[in-house]
């Protein structure tokens, strides 16, 4: 990245996280949303029967929740850069597409890891508190959000980009965002109960959902920077 | 300046054609406009005046045809282009949740300006804000963000201003400081400006266009227009409605 670039973008990311601390919008919105969802979950199960093992679905459910979460995050992102034409003075200015992209990408990441880092503690102590878990290989979970909030934030970014400007923004981020989520998914909710589970198998598990994960980060995120010029300009 | 750089004209745009959908709100507009020229475009809600803007400050792809700013084209020069353009717009274009001060050091960095601290300084002392640098512009009234808007449309020391209905919405104060702001830099740059307003438009313009439904009605230099023609084909134009 050129050092014109790098200054863009480092002011665009300083930028979104001085305004998130001043009115916490996102951080709040998200928070609290994701909290409630485990709260949700926990009351929705506390009936289940004796042999209900929680470990079982507790990884699909802490990633329906950051999936749902994000949505949240991502619209309000992008309708901070709508409020007073915002968007369009940054457009206007003389910087590429994808360092516009790559800097509110990397915005939303940092968002959403802080809203999965105060999520993780309550999950815990809600569904895995007492239960058999291997220590050494829930210590890789890090390591699956990480790479699955990659791809969430950047598919996400280009696709609220594209909804902001619709009417109805939040049915056509969900519509087009939840079924591209699918495959990242996949890949996230297998590499997280593996390593919830552990021992030997869970580790090959482990590695075949991250592989999973990190190819979709891969191609999703080079689609994205390949396409973004096209959506702000058409 | 070279004679070749002397002899670029501002603005050249053929057959420009901008569809959304099946709807044209561009259907082949072509026209030049010379450098250091004013250009006040006129015409009715929806007849394509905020796209032909969009498009000639690249905020839009042109479906067909091509535009040329400086010489630079819209689309393949996109990059070059923006650093000598600025757009002052009804929307004031600045984060609420930013002070004065931050949304110009924000752009200037946008912009690679050298001294960003001094020159905010002096735009800010020129708009009569710089008593309110260190608050957020949420607080701000309709003039006084209008005024801030200036001054980051001017940050970079635009060759080519483009303005979207600049003066509505703004105070008796603020108007006045507008038209001092582009009195003073009237002779060295170039001016696009949409009005409603026929007399400021032609008070101030070299060259006058009428645009309806997405096509060009009239286009004329200053002192070939005669006025009561233009009043009259400008009336006329007001109930063709959208493209």
């Amino acid at each position: 990245m050129a050092s014109s670039s790098m200054r863009q973008f480092r002011a665009m990311l300083r930028k979104d996280i001085v305004m998130e601390l001043r009115t916490k919008e996102m951080l709040m919105s998200m928070g609290l949303y994701s909290l409630l969802t485990m709260v949700v979950y926990f009351v929705a199960l506390s009936q289940a029967g004796a042999g209900f093992d929680p470990r079982d679905i507790a990884a699909g459910l802490l990633w329906l929740a950051f999936i749902f979460t994000s949505m949240l995050g991502l619209n309000r992102s992008l309708v901070h850069e709508k409020d007073q034409g915002c968007l369009e003075a940054l457009l206007l200015s003389p910087v590429d597409r994808p360092v516009i992209f790559f800097a509110k990408a990397i915005g939303n990441l940092i968002f959403l890891l802080v809203v999965e880092a105060l999520t993780i503690p309550v999950f815990a102590f809600l569904f895995l508190q007492g239960q058999s878990v291997d220590v050494s290989t829930v210590a890789l979970i890090p390591l699956v959000l990480v790479a699955g909030s990659v791809g969430i934030a950047g598919v996400g970014t280009l696709l609220a980009t594209m909804s902001v400007n619709t009417t109805g923004k939040d049915f056509v981020l969900a519509m087009l965002f939840i079924p591209l989520m699918y495959p990242l998914l996949l890949g996230a909710v297998t590499a997280t109960a593996a390593a919830i589970i552990g021992g030997p198998e869970g580790m090959s598990l482990f590695w075949t959902g991250m592989a999973w994960v990190v190819g979709y980060d891969v191609i999703m995120l080079l689609a994205s920077y390949g396409l973004y010029e096209f959506i702000v300009g058409a | 300046m070279g004679d070749e750089q002397r002899s670029v004209n501002a603005l050249e745009v053929r057959e420009l054609t901008r569809a959304f959908g099946v709807r044209k709100a561009l259907d082949a507009v072509s026209f030049d406009l010379p450098p250091r020229a004013f250009l006040s475009i006129f015409g009715p809600n929806g007849a394509g005046k905020t796209t032909l803007v969009k498009v000639l400050t690249t905020l839009l792809n042109p479906t067909s045809g091509s535009a040329k700013v400086l010489g630079l084209d819209v689309v393949s020069d996109a990059v070059e282009m923006r650093k000598r353009i600025g757009l002052i717009s009804h929307n004031p274009l600045l984060y609420p949740d930013l002070t004065a001060e931050e949304n110009l050091l924000f752009f200037s960095e946008m912009y690679g300006i050298e001294d960003p601290q001094g020159r905010v300084a002096e735009l800010l002392e020129a708009v009569e804000l710089d008593h309110r640098k260190l608050d957020l512009t949420r607080t701000f009234s309709r003039g006084m963000l209008q005024r801030l808007s200036i001054a980051r449309a001017l940050l970079h020391r635009p060759e080519v201003l483009f303005l979207d209905e600049p003066y509505s919405g703004l105070d008796p104060h603020a108007m006045d400081i507008l038209d001092g702001l582009i009195a003073q830099i009237r002779d060295e740059h170039t001016f696009v400006m949409i009005s409603h307003d026929l007399d400021k438009g032609l008070e101030l313009c070299s060259h006058a266009l009428i645009l309806a439904r997405g096509k060009i009605v009239m286009f004329e230099p200053r002192e070939a227009i005669d006025e009561p023609v233009f009043r009259e084909t400008y009336r006329s134009t007001v109930g063709m409605g959208v493209a």
